[in-house]
């Protein structure tokens, strides 16, 4: 809202120079963004938050610049020249809706002459950016800057009956508004009616056919009072702001409704002629009481840290325009009518925000609270951020994805979800249990992510389509599933499980290198233990496995301690196709939240071994669907005490071997603590292993 | 003069001839300069060469020794001289061949040095470097300064009831933050939490006062995005309830909070504002970390910095929990995670953020 500092000095003898003016409002809470000079005035740019409408006109910030500043506040003139007959000789109002209108009120003014405002009246509207129409428009809008409270010109001539109704729109009612449009109706919008029709969206907009023209000889002004909520709903339904409804829709001042109805008409008469009705027409049938609010005064130092003496907060509420009231003498407590404008006080603490900003909130002493309480981190997160630590080290960005995302990239076309979820999300429902956005505002971007996979890949995507081919990419955050509706509204909330992803495409790269190996399946799988390790969990453990959105004979199911806590892979072809990838992509999940409940793996000491152990080396030639893990199982499960580990030296899958087998070299250690073990006690024990190997898999010791 | 003599004479000068004429081809590498050019195969060939030159004149059997073995037959009036010419001869071919092994052994050392020298510009071996995003970065020293100042992190669903997301904060039935013009619902009538305040309730239902706690997190409002927004942003909400505690309290915490992000230097202010969970309530403003306050682009020529909304909690936020406002008082303050890195890093478009281009998460 822009103010003219001019303007202002009409309603006050404030001395201050404008931008120290500016400062003082910004410092009591009413925030001037800037300070325009403008031929001669200056321009107030103000940004007021939504608790005061009644700061929304010159008078309302005279109020607040005369109780700071101790400057004398000049109410403007209300006197009307040329005054002759009742307003109902000319007009009358029926209110058949006064739940959203409390207080209509109609004066005439009959015999005015349409002609261009006079210079000075055109100033003030332009310096605030408004353009000048005619005298009874530019008076109305005149007097809604001035003082707060927006006023409508009918012609009142083109009111059938000369009569105004106050009521809810017709279903299909149809009105055109002054800005040419025609506008449809609907039951909840209030109007403002002659006998037979629309003539204005009450608080919004009048209505084209009853405006003001050159011809116009009488004039029905009118001043009400609308319920916000109702002009609110009806400013969106329309899409139309006005000068009007943005004060209406956060409440004018219902006793000043008379008010600025008398300056408009005393203007009226001044400068188009015209004599007006003695008094208006007034539709008021419950009258709107201002509450009282108590002050102990000891609750304004107990609340902002300020000692302001009652009678200084006294002084300073007065100024506002509080009234003081009878209150509770004996315990020192006062008490305040509220200002009938000031539709945002309400209670005691409202009174010290009144008298601390005023005072000044720079008054205030700084001080650090007593400390009684400890700090502490999020469970988990030391271990979280050591798993970041380790990620980045392994060449992982960290990327933080929206939440929602497109209907498409979570579901196919027969409505199953393209990705598996990590275990222990949808355990109330099944399949299809998402949360869906009722109103989204990215077309299409309706699903709260029921993983964190599909924002990895639109990011893969996106970093394809920008030449980047090398990514490595993480992200930690909740995931949602919907779940089984229930009476209790905290019960019916989501799922909302904290997921772990990591993403795995192009070439392994060293620092200040263009070019590396290929990454595949291990470094994936590296990247998981290496965070699982830096979280100090136990060994995840790896099993082949078909996953819906990985491809076959490259996914592994993975567990810890036994529990399915997610899945790693690579990205199956159909996925691999609907994102355009050309080249293999490997992803992870898994349920960080159900990872990190495994608790901590304790650091335990065991003596170091006083004796050597001996390392022995088997290469065998198996098919290719043993796996290194069961071989290793079958080893460390044949019981042999001194056996102490199995470690892979070697796979080898080239063209000389049979088609269907690889070969693997692994390396056992035995190791005895109380002794050095002998050769013979090593092969016997060795020769166990390679036997139990060739017996439980088939596998052939290779020469 | 014995004939004997003249043999003598005779003999050492034969020995260095002999010497001298094996010694010819080497003669040029008795200097340094002499085996430049020479290859590391050359110089290694040259030096076995003058090994077994060295053997064949200064051994036991060589010419030289059995010169050195006829000093005691020669007559005493001439064995000094004698002597002496032998040692002579000796301490030449000695000479010649050492500076020789020397010269080339210098030769061989510098070639196999430069065989092997290393270009120590080369990239050292280390898998490339990943990055931490810019918004974690901010978020854990936020935590950092505040669990340091007492207070505990707290987390909450992201997905909430009316009650945690409007109506414990005292925000009334109609007020245009519930509308869906401005907030997300789930087709099941649930809102997306549109301030990390919801976090405040959670917080004062699981403990009770005296508390702080600070909750970072995402929010959720239906922004369209454009350069400066984004319909998902993260803020840190905190709050401390307890006896006693007034508006003195905040500005101290949030001054102490900007001058442990920022530097000791960094100024606040505190200007009069409203928020519907708060009151009296007050916005905080923080001097310009580029400009130090005396005016630049970054803060519009201000010299301030908008650090967010604050206030004491409103009572009735309070009452919904449960807690006596006239027992206990606290103060709350929300702070935009996003606006502050966007300003940090001067981000040119905030929708950078959540893109996750490597080449932008590279830079952090």
């Amino acid at each position: 809202m822009d103010i003219s500092y001019n303007w202002l000095r009409d309603l006050t003898e404030i001395t201050l120079a404008p931008r120290d003016l500016a400062d003082r409002l910004t410092m009591a809470g009413l925030a001037v963004d800037a300070v325009h000079e403008k031929g001669g005035d200056h321009v107030l740019e103000f940004d007021l938050t939504s608790n005061r409408p009644d700061c929304l006109s010159n008078l309302g910030i005279a109020r607040e610049a005369a109780a700071l500043t101790g400057a004398g506040l000049k109410l403007p003139d209300l006197t009307v020249k040329n005054v002759g007959g009742r307003a109902e000789q000319f007009t009358a109002v029926e209110i058949e809706d006064a739940d959203l209108c409390p207080r209509y009120a109609a004066r005439v003014v009959r015999g005015v002459k349409i002609q261009p405002s006079p210079d000075w009246l055109v100033e003030r509207l332009q310096a605030i950016g408004q353009r000048p129409i005619n005298n009874v428009a530019d008076i109305t809008n005149f007097v809604l800057h001035e003082l707060g409270q927006p006023l409508h010109a009918f012609d009142l001539a083109k009111l059938s009956e000369f009569r105004i109704v106050v009521r809810r729109a017709r279903a299909g009612e149809k009105l055109k508004t002054l800005d040419g449009v025609e506008r449809e109706l609907d039951e909840q919008m209030l109007v403002i009616a002659d006998a037979v029709r629309a003539v204005a969206v009450a608080g919004v907009m009048g209505g084209e056919e009853t405006e003001i023209s050159g011809g116009t000889t009488d004039v029905l002004v009118e001043s009400a009072y609308f319920d916000p909520q109702s002009v609110r709903r009806t400013s969106k339904r329309l899409g139309l702001q006005t000068e009007a409804s943005y004060r209406f829709e956060r409440g004018v001042d219902y006793e000043g409704v008379r008010r600025a109805q008398d300056r408009c008409v005393a203007l009226i008469c001044e400068l188009a002629g015209g004599t007006a009705t003695e008094d208006a027409v007034d539709v008021y049938p419950t009258r709107i009481t201002p509450p009282t609010v108590r002050l102990r005064p000891r609750r304004v130092e107990e609340l902002s840290g300020l000692s302001v003496p009652a009678e200084e907060s006294g002084r300073i509420l007065r100024s506002l325009g509080f009234e003081p009231a009878e209150g509770d003498v004996q315990n020192g407590e006062l008490s305040f009518g509220v200002p009938t404008w000031r539709t945002d006080v309400k209670i005691e603490e409202d009174l010290v925000e009144e008298v601390a900003r005023v005072y000044g909130y720079d008054k205030i002493g700084e001080a650090l609270p007593p400390s009684p309480v400890t700090g502490e981190y999020l469970l988990g997160d030391r271990r979280r951020r050591a798993a970041r630590q380790v990620l980045t080290a392994a060449g992982f960005n960290e990327a933080v994805s929206i939440s929602f995302i497109e209907e498409s990239s979570g579901v196919n076309e027969s409505g199953e979800s393209r990705f598996e979820p990590v275990p222990g999300l949808q355990k109330v429902e099944g399949e299809g249990a998402f949360v869906v956005l009722s109103n989204p505002i990215i077309e299409g971007a309706r699903l709260m992510r029921p993983s964190l996979l599909p924002g990895l890949l639109e990011a893969t995507r996106h970093n394809f389509n920008h030449g980047t081919r090398d990514v490595r990419l993480f992200e930690t955050g909740r995931v949602f599933a919907a779940r089984a509706a229930s009476g209790d509204e905290d019960e019916s909330r989501p799922s909302e499980v904290e997921a772990f992803a990591l993403l795995v495409t192009g070439e392994a790269l060293e620092e200040g290198k263009a070019a590396g190996r290929a990454a595949d399946f291990f470094d994936l799988k590296g990247g998981l233990e290496a965070a699982a390790d830096a979280m100090r969990v136990g060994e995840l453990e790896f099993e082949p496995a078909s996953v819906r959105h990985l491809r076959e004979g490259q996914s592994a199911r993975v567990r810890l301690g036994g529990q399915e806590i997610g899945h790693a892979g690579r990205l199956s072809e159909e996925l691999a196709a609907r994102y355009k990838f050309r080249q293999p992509v490997y992803v992870a999940e898994v349920n960080l939240t159900a990872l990190l409940a495994t608790g901590e793996r304790p650091a335990r000491y065991t003596p170091l071994p006083r004796f050597p152990g001996v390392a022995r080396d088997v290469s065998l030639v198996a098919d290719r669907r043993v796996t290194f893990g069961e071989m290793r199982r079958a080893i460390l499960s044949l019981g042999i005490e001194e056996c102490r580990g199995v470690a892979l030296v070697d796979v080898y899958e080239g063209a000389s071997m049979p088609e269907g087998k690889r070969s693997l070299t692994l390396r056992v250690e035995y190791r005895a603590d109380e002794r050095t073990l002998r050769d013979e006690e090593v092969d016997a024990m060795h020769a166990r292993v390679v036997s139990a190997l060739e017996g439980e898999f088939g596998a052939q010791l290779r020469g | 003069m014995s004939s004997e003599a003249v043999d003598y004479d005779a003999q050492i000068a034969s020995v260095r001839e002999a010497f001298e004429r094996e010694f010819e081809r080497f003669a040029r590498f008795r200097a340094y300069e002499g085996t430049e050019g020479l290859s590391l195969d050359e110089a290694e060939a040259l030096s076995r060469e003058v090994k077994e030159l060295a053997t064949r004149h200064t051994a036991k059997k060589s010419a030289v020794s059995q010169l050195m073995k006829l000093v005691g037959r020669v007559p005493a009036e001439e064995r000094a001289r004698f002597g002496q010419l032998v040692q002579q001869v000796d301490k030449e071919i000695r000479g010649a061949l050492g500076d020789v092994g020397v010269a080339l052994a210098g030769r061989i050392q510098l070639l196999k040095t430069e065989r092997e020298r290393v270009d120590v510009t080369l990239p050292g071996r280390r898998p490339r470097r990943g990055h931490l995003h810019p918004i974690t970065l901010l978020r854990q020293r936020i935590e950092d300064v505040f669990v340091s100042m007492g207070y505990a992190v707290e987390d909450g669903p992201e997905v909430e009831t009316d009650f945690y997301n409007f109506t414990a904060l005292n925000i009334p039935e109609l007020h245009p933050a519930r509308s869906p013009q401005d907030t997300f619902y789930t087709t099941d009538g649930l809102s997306l939490r549109s301030q990390t305040s919801t976090v405040q309730i959670h917080a004062m239902q699981r403990r009770r006062p005296p508390l702080r706690v600070v909750a970072p997190g995402r929010v959720f409002r239906r922004d369209t995005p454009d350069a400066t927004h984004n319909p998902m942003f993260f803020q840190v909400e905190g709050l401390l309830v307890d006896r006693g505690i007034n508006m003195g309290h905040l500005k101290g915490t949030l001054s102490e909070f900007v001058r442990r992000l920022f530097g000791p230097a960094t100024r606040t202010r505190f200007r009069p504002s409203y928020f519907p969970f708060t009151e009296p309530s007050m916005e905080a403003d923080y001097s310009c970390f580029k400009c130090g306050g005396a005016g630049c682009r970054l803060c519009k020529g201000s010299g301030w910095i908008e650090l967010g909304g604050s206030g004491m909690v409103h009572p009735n936020v309070l009452r919904a929990v449960q807690i006596d406002p006239e027992e206990f008082s606290g103060f709350a303050f929300g702070l935009g995670i996003d606006r502050m890195c966007g300003l940090m890093y001067e981000l040119d478009d905030i929708r950078l953020l959540f893109e996750n281009d490597v080449r932008f998460l590279e830079q952090f």
